[in-house]
C-alpha cells in the first residue's frame, strides 16, 4: 500500500516542503530579473517552491484569437496552466510571504517595488477597498491564523474545501479541457464547469465554493459570469473574503501564441467592500516539452511503449488526510 | 464509322447489362442488410459518435436509486426498499473470514457506510450511487465529474498502461479500450476505504475491476463490471447495470462538498451586528 499525500492541506511533508521552498526562494527571486514579456524558462523541478518565478507580467490585449481552434470552434486553450508570480500565502503581495509569521524568511525580501505586483489592479494602491468592519476582520485573521484558537482562523482549504474563486487560480496547476458547449477546469482542489450553452444560473438561493459560472468567447478572451459563490473560500492565508452577495466577471484573456493568459476579474460586493475592484492574475502554459513538478504541473509521464511523452494526471482528492494546517486544529 | 458505332452499341450494351446486374446485386445487398438491420437496430441506432467513430458517452448520467442499497437481492429493510440485486448469479462469492467482516459492516451501516461522510465511493460505487455524474469524453481520455464526492475520475483511452510504481487511490487507476463499440476498462491499484453499497460490502486495497461500457441505446448505458480480490473473495464476479441520460431541461451538475457542512458557520466573516 503506498499513498501520496497531497498539499492540499500542508502536514508534515508540506511544512517540510515549504521550508525548503522558502530557503530557496528569496536567492531565486534576487537573481531573476526575469523581463515583463519573456517567459521563464523552465522553472526547476520543484520542492513545491518555485512558484514564485516571475516579478512581473505583461498585460495581454483583448482582441482576435488567429491560434488553433478547437472542432466546435473555440479557441484551443486546452491543457496544463499555473500561475507565474507567488502562491496563497500573500494575496496583496504575492511574494511577500504570510504576514506575521513568527517564523519568517532569514533572507532580506529587499523592498516591495522589488516583488510581483499586487493582484489587486484597481484601485491603482494594490489595495483591497474594504468597509471597515472587513478590514478588522482580516486583520484578525492574518494574527489568528499563526494560532488558531478559533475554527474561524483555520483557512477552509486546510479543511479540504476547495479554494474557491479566485485562489484557486494561484494555488497548484490545474488543468483546463474543452468540450462542445463547456470548459472545464480541474483545480488542484475542486473543480469548475463553465457552461458556454446558455443554461440559465442555478436559483438565487443556491450557494456554491466554486459558484454557478456561465461564459462565452469573444475572440482571444473567455468572459465567465460567476453567480451564487458561497463567500467561504479565503483568498488565501491573508484572509481576504468575499460574501455572498458577490459578483464576479471574469476575463481570461489568452496570447494567439496560447503560452499565456491573464485572468482579469471585476468583483462587485457592497456588502463587504466601498467599490468593485479588478484583480489579475497571469498564468502560463505547461506542455510535454516542460518536466512535471508536482505542484504548477502536477503530472507523471505515463507508462506507455512509444517514445512520445503522454501525461498522467493526479487524481485529487482531499478528504482521506484531512488535518488542518493548525497542525491538527479542529 | 460503322465499326466504331457498333462498338459503341457493343460496348452501350455490355455497360447496361453489367448495370443491371449491379442494381440486383445492390438490392440484394439492401435486403439483407434490413433483414439483419433489425437486430443491429438496438445497438447501432443513433449511438453518438466522437469524431475518430468511437461512441461519445458525453452527457450526464444517474442509475435508478435501489441499487446502491445493496448489491445483492434483498427483501425491504427499514432503511431500505426491496430489490432483486444485480449481481450475477445473486450473491457476492465471499471469502469465509470475509464475509465475518461483511456481516459485520452490515450491521453498523448507518454509522460506518464511509459515504456518509460525504467521501467519494470509489469503484465501480460512484457509477451507480444515485447522484448524477458527467462524463467529459475526448479522444485521449474521459473525465467522470461526480456530483457527490467531489471527485473527477480520469479513464485513459491513449494506449498507456497501468503505472508502474502505482499509489493507492481512492478511483483507481483506469485505463480503457475500445472492443468495437464497447470501451473496456482495466482498473486496478485502489486505497481500502470505500464500500460497494449501503449494505457493507467491501473490498481490500488488492480490488481490481474490469468495466464494460455500452449503449443500449443513445440514452441508455449498459454497464457492466467484473469485480476480483483475493484477500476478499473466492472467485471473481459480475453486476449489470443500467445508466440513464438526464435530460430535464436547465439540468446540471451542482458541487456537493458536504463534508465542508460541520464547518460552515465559521466562513465567511460576519458584520457586527447592527
Amino acid at each position: 500500500m503506498k499513498t501520496k499525500i497531497f498539499h492540499r492541506n500542508i502536514g508534515l511533508t508540506g511544512l517540510i516542503t515549504l521550508v525548503l521552498g522558502f530557503a530557496v526562494l528569496p536567492a531565486a527571486a534576487q537573481t531573476t530579473q526575469t523581463p515583463a514579456a519573456t517567459p521563464a524558462a523552465t522553472p526547476a523541478p520543484a520542492q513545491g517552491g518555485g512558484i514564485a518565478n516571475e516579478k512581473k507580467f505583461s498585460p495581454i490585449a483583448s482582441g482576435k484569437w488567429t491560434g488553433p481552434r478547437t472542432a466546435d470552434g473555440q479557441p484551443n486553450i486546452s491543457g496544463h496552466w499555473s500561475n507565474t508570480i507567488g502562491n496563497h500565502n500573500n494575496f496583496t503581495d504575492p511574494q511577500g510571504g504570510i504576514p506575521n509569521d513568527p517564523n519568517p524568511r532569514r533572507a532580506d525580501q529587499g523592498p516591495r517595488e522589488s516583488r510581483a505586483p499586487s493582484r489587486v489592479s484597481d484601485p491603482a494602491d494594490g489595495q483591497l477597498p474594504f468597509q471597515p468592519w472587513a478590514l478588522a476582520k482580516v486583520k484578525e485573521f492574518q494574527v489568528g491564523f499563526h494560532n488558531p484558537v478559533k475554527p474561524e482562523y483555520i483557512e477552509p482549504l486546510a479543511r479540504c474545501a476547495p479554494g474557491g474563486i479566485p485562489k484557486s487560480f494561484y494555488w497548484h496547476g490545474y488543468e483546463i479541457s474543452q468540450y462542445p458547449g463547456y470548459v472545464l477546469f480541474q483545480f488542484n482542489s475542486g473543480t469548475r464547469i463553465i457552461h458556454l450553452d446558455k443554461k440559465p444560473h442555478l436559483a438565487a438561493n443556491i450557494k456554491l465554493w466554486n459558484g454557478d459560472s456561465r461564459g462565452h468567447w469573444e475572440g482571444n478572451t473567455l468572459v465567465v459570469d460567476v453567480t451564487n459563490h458561497n463567500g467561504k473560500a479565503l483568498f488565501g492565508r491573508t484572509g481576504e473574503f468575499l460574501s455572498e452577495n458577490a459578483k464576479i466577471q471574469e476575463r481570461y484573456i489568452f496570447n494567439n501564441e496560447g503560452t499565456r493568459y491573464n485572468y482579469v476579474a471585476v468583483f462587485e460586493d457592497p456588502s463587504v467592500y466601498t467599490r468593485p475592484f479588478t484583480v489579475t492574475i497571469p498564468a502560463r502554459k505547461y506542455s510535454e516539452k516542460d518536466q512535471t513538478n508536482g505542484w504548477h504541473f502536477e503530472a507523471e509521464p505515463a507508462t506507455h511503449s512509444g517514445k512520445d511523452i503522454k501525461l498522467d494526471r493526479y487524481e485529487r482528492i482531499c478528504a482521506e488526510n484531512n488535518g488542518g494546517f493548525g497542525l491538527g486544529a479542529k | 464509322m460503322n465499326t466504331l458505332l457498333v462498338t459503341k452499341t457493343r460496348f452501350a450494351t455490355t455497360q447496361s447489362v453489367s448495370t443491371k446486374f449491379a442494381g440486383l446485386f445492390t438490392l440484394a445487398t439492401l435486403i439483407l442488410v434490413f433483414s439483419s438491420g433489425v437486430a443491429l437496430a438496438a445497438t447501432k441506432e443513433n449511438v453518438p459518435r466522437l469524431a475518430n467513430g468511437k461512441p461519445d458517452f458525453s452527457g450526464i448520467w444517474e442509475a435508478t436509486s435501489a441499487i446502491d442499497f445493496d448489491l445483492e437481492p434483498h427483501s425491504n429493510r427499514k432503511d431500505a426498499p426491496p430489490g432483486a440485486g444485480v449481481v450475477e448469479g445473486g450473491t457476492i462469492p465471499y471469502l469465509p473470514s470475509a464475509l465475518e467482516q461483511k456481516k459485520k459492516n452490515f450491521e453498523n451501516r448507518n454509522t460506518d457506510d464511509p459515504t456518509l461522510k460525504g467521501y467519494t465511493p470509489g469503484v465501480p460505487r460512484s457509477v451507480y450511487y444515485p447522484e448524477p455524474f458527467q462524463i467529459f469524453q475526448r479522444e485521449k481520455d474521459l473525465f467522470l465529474v461526480h456530483q457527490f464526492g467531489h471527485s473527477v475520475r480520469t479513464i485513459y483511452t491513449n494506449n498507456t498502461d497501468h503505472p508502474k510504481d502505482p499509489n493507492d487511490w481512492w478511483l483507481g487507476d483506469s485505463r480503457g479500450k475500445w472492443d468495437g463499440d464497447t470501451l473496456v476498462v482495466d482498473v486496478k491499484n485502489f486505497n481500502d476505504r470505500t464500500w460497494f453499497d449501503k449494505a457493507g460490502n467491501y473490498h481490500s486495497d488488492a480490488l481490481h475491476v474490469v468495466e464494460k461500457w455500452k449503449f443500449l441505446d443513445s440514452n441508455t448505458i449498459e454497464y457492466k463490471a467484473t469485480i476480483e480480490d483475493v484477500n476478499v473473495f473466492s472467485r471473481p464476479w459480475n453486476i449489470s447495470v443500467i445508466l440513464h441520460r438526464h435530460r430535464e431541461p436547465n439540468f446540471q451538475l451542482i458541487e456537493d462538498y458536504r463534508f465542508t457542512l460541520e464547518y460552515d458557520e465559521f466562513y465567511p466573516p460576519k458584520p457586527p451586528k447592527q
